[in-house]
């Protein structure tokens, strides 16, 4: 895991800090920021310079306890135990990543909670066992607070176990030197596509569920990269993956034509 | 209608560029068209400008403008030191107009920058400051010509008009209100003309911000620019908002229990955009029952099979081939017959014996509660297409419904609701969640005799409040049966559609969703869709359609609830506002 060269991430405020205190005090963390503002790469970021392996569960609606924990298996006439990602990382002392925990059941989450307090156990009711959570092992959950149902919400006695982080988009500069540097584009190229998604955040309620992230600009660029114009590649990338409304879609392309024509 | 024209025709027209004018004004602006030769100019909410001058001088008067809101420019005190003085005004643009485009520079697309004179906007560091140069005698070149103009006067009056949200309720115990004439016939007019109503300002300054901004309001009609194409059944919920529900204010929670008079509800006047506080008050009021013989049981078999599948949760199943646990009986049997020799199955018998032995949660159990809101006014005592009245047909419907959902284990009730006036909104209790169905609920129901108005938005707001309050599960569903005419004393039609696709909206942000069902009614589609909006809606001519689109359009509500919705984002760092 630790091989090959740190994922690429900037630091936009103290977080790396927070990140780094949290973990060394055996805290878990939990990442809130709209989508594609980089909170799953800083956890790659952060597991790289703390060197431990990263187990990451993309957390779905029907996920249940026996997905993290583990279940038991039938082979032959024997039954056999097999692990979940959280127990693998309890033993392995890895960091545990569950992007998007709200989207799993409230009932599942709760297995979590021996784990992200004090007592940094987690105990199997199936195998009749606690586990001590290795050295080295750690929590991280994220989730989209701008992005979520009336129906979901993490539960009080969940959040309160955990060291928030707010992350948002980086500033002007710091997004620019972000998108040449994902994209290789130049810093020019980059600079439009920056001014382009700052207008667009700037749109509260105008149709778009979500505002242009980081990411889809890194994907514009490297679109502009393969020798797209900037406005062909805008149009792929980011207002094709904002919306679906024709009105608001074109409304976006207007706003393309003005800040990125050549 | 004409809406549907124009909405479609404005592609192509400026309003394309609302989307812009919105990201550089930093909040949601309409754009529509000034009259030809016309400078550019913006009341706060609507910007004007030329269609025939070309794109590019129409983004660069956009971007003049927006930035003039962006920067406070137009504040009321400021516009309110203008007054009525044209040459200050222009001079005050001039300065003013370089500064508000330099504070928002890095914003503005490159083509617009090229406008910034920066020495201009050097002159002055705050709108305080533009307005006292302008009002000095120091020498002030002309703004160039896409800088359009200011307009104080009609800033003042959009203004007002939008701080004129809340409104102290009239006394209670107003007497019983007379017979209005009623006004079929005319929906032509008075959906168009929806600024000249009793309550709406009034006045020359009224019929000129109506003139403007008619256009925007057509807008509204047809769904926002963000709403899905209303279509004749529309099964996907409103997901953005569109400009036509851009709240001004949060909508308080629940009505108010007052005295004994009944519930308090706010309503939603479209003509001032605003709310009015505890402006309607409901009374439950117990139906009377029907005593001529029996009433005979709904029949409501086919809506057993669509229903069953939807809002259920989640539940332990044991035997299933996959699962979270091993099902030890079921291994242990499994096992012993294997070992018995008696499993049946293919040569290969152990592989399908073994297989449904484990414990999986499965969505089975039923997690939803109902509640159907029966329209009773005068206006569905109306013979049908079918040869029965309306009502007859909606009661049937609602009938069926009720035995269904409370045959498969949901909780439901039914609700008839009537009105005469804003004081006097009844509701009447056929069965409350808590009632079982029987003869005396079914009694009831035929007792029911339509009369009197409807007013569709507290009848929501109270049915949505009573869902909230007594439903008792995750997933509620509120179902309107009604024509679609929503019509009272001081509620007409463009004022009780508004309020009532309001109240739906209100009803889905707080997780209950609505489904809209108008059964044998002759009200036609553009109708319904102003009424009910981007809720879940259908037009049925004959009740045995019910059975087979019911699944979909309870689907369909049931997500609206589910909608994901955007609260208040972080500002955005690094942007120099």
């Amino acid at each position: 895991m630790t091989a090959g060269a740190r994922p690429y991430y900037v630091a936009v405020g103290n977080e790396e800090q927070v990140f780094k205190a949290s973990f060394r005090q055996g805290l878990s963390i939990v990442l809130k920021g709209p989508t594609g503002c980089g909170k799953t790469r800083f956890v790659e970021a952060m597991a790289y310079d703390l060197a431990r392996p990263l187990i990451t569960v993309a957390c779905h609606d029907d996920l249940t306890t026996a997905d993290l924990v583990g279940r038991f298996l039938l082979r032959g006439g024997e039954t056999e135990w097999v692990d979940g990602p959280l127990t693998r990382a309890v033993r392995e002392g890895a960091i545990c990543y569950l992007d998007e925990v709200v989207e799993a059941r409230q009932d599942t989450t709760v297995v979590l909670h021996p784990l992200a307090d004090h007592r940094r156990q987690l105990p199997i009711e199936r195998l009749g066992v606690t586990l001590e959570a290795a050295p080295g092992f750690g929590l991280v959950v994220s989730y989209n607070p701008g992005y979520q149902s009336v129906l979901k919400d993490l539960k009080d006695s969940t959040r309160q176990r955990l060291v928030a982080i707010e992350f948002g988009f980086p500033a002007g500069e710091v997004e620019e030197k972000i998108v040449a540097h994902e994209a290789g584009v130049d810093s020019d190229a980059a600079a439009r596509l920056v001014a382009f998604a700052h207008a667009i955040r700037r749109l509260e309620t105008a149709g778009l569920r979500e505002v242009a992230s980081t990411r889809v600009l890194i994907a514009a660029g490297r679109l502009i990269a393969e020798g797209l114009t900037a406005q062909e590649a805008a149009r792929a990338a980011i207002a094709g993956a904002l919306t679906d409304d024709p009105i608001v879609g074109r409304g976006l392309d207007e706003m393309i034509d003005v800040y990125l024509q050549d | 209608m004409t809406d549907s024209v124009d909405s479609g025709a404005a592609h192509d027209g400026v309003r394309r560029f609302g989307l812009l004018a919105s990201a550089m004004a930093g909040r949601p602006v309409d754009v529509v068209s000034a009259a030809p030769g016309q400078p550019a100019w913006t009341d706060g909410e609507t910007m004007f400008v030329d269609p025939a001058i070309s794109t590019g001088d129409q983004r660069c008067a956009l971007a003049v403008q927006a930035a003039l809101l962006a920067a406070g420019s137009l504040e009321p005190d400021i516009v309110r030191g203008i007054g009525r003085r044209t040459a200050v005004a222009a001079r005050y643009l001039a300065v003013e107009g370089h500064r508000a485009l330099a504070q928002i520079d890095e914003l503005l697309p490159p083509a617009v920058r090229a406008l910034i004179d920066t020495d201009v906007a050097a002159r002055s560091d705050s709108p305080e400051a533009s307005l006292a140069l302008a009002l000095s005698r120091e020498p002030v070149a002309a703004s160039p010509a896409v800088f359009g103009t200011i307009k104080p006067r009609n800033i003042l009056a959009a203004s007002k008009k939008a701080a004129a949200g809340h409104h102290a309720p009239r006394g209670r115990g107003q007497p019983e209100l007379v017979e209005l004439p009623g006004d079929a016939g005319d929906d032509a007019d008075d959906v168009v003309d929806v600024f000249t109503s009793p309550v709406g300002g009034g006045g020359g300054l009224g019929k000129l911000l109506a003139k403007m901004l008619s256009m925007a309001r057509k807008l509204s009609d047809g769904g926002g620019p963000g709403a899905d194409t209303p279509t004749h059944r529309t099964r996907s919920g409103q997901v953005g908002g569109g400009h036509a529900v851009v709240s001004m204010a949060t909508a308080p929670e629940e009505g108010r229990v007052g005295d004994a008079s009944g519930f308090s509800y706010q309503e939603w006047d479209i003509h001032r955009r605003g709310y009015r506080a505890d402006w309607c008050t409901v009374q439950e009021a117990e139906p009377e029952p029907d005593r001529s013989g029996v009433p005979p049981l709904p029949d409501a078999h086919g809506l057993h099979r669509p229903l069953a599948r939807l809002g259920v949760g989640l539940d332990r199943c044991r035997r299933q081939t996959q699962g979270d646990d091993i099902d030890i009986d079921a291994a242990v049997e499994a096992h012993a017959e294997l070992r018995a020799g008696s499993a049946p199955g293919p040569p290969s018998g152990w592989g399908t014996t073994d297989e449904a032995v484990y414990i999986d949660s499965l969505r089975r159990r039923r997690d939803l509660s109902v509640l159907l809101l029966l329209d009773t006014s005068g206006s569905v005592g109306q013979p049908s297409t079918a040869g029965q009245t309306v009502h007859e047909q909606q009661r049937a419907a609602a009938a069926a419904l009720m035995v269904a959902l409370h045959g498969l284990g949901d909780r439901v009730a039914l609700y008839a609701f009537q009105s005469q006036g804003r004081s006097a909104v009844r509701m009447m209790p056929v069965k409350r969640f808590g009632d079982n169905v029987s003869a005396v609920v079914l009694r009831r129901l035929h007792g029911l005799r339509p009369g009197a108005y409807s007013r569709l938005g507290a009848a929501i707001r109270h049915g949505s409040a009573v869902l909230k309050r007594d439903g008792g599960t995750a997933r509620r569903l509120l179902v309107v049966l009604s024509d679609g005419l929503a019509f009272d004393h001081g509620y007409e039609r463009a004022y009780g559609a508004a309020d009532a696709r309001r109240a739906l909206s209100e009803a889905r942000r707080q997780g209950v969703g609505c489904l809209c069902l108008a059964v044998g009614a002759g009200t036609d589609t553009d109708e319904l869709r102003r009424v009910f909006g981007s809720a879940a809606h259908a037009t049925l001519p004959r009740l045995d359609q019910l059975s087979a689109t019911i699944g979909p359009l309870f689907r369909s509500a049931l997500q609206s609830a589910d909608v994901r919705r955007r609260i208040a984002k972080p500002t955005t760092r690094g942007v120099a506002v």
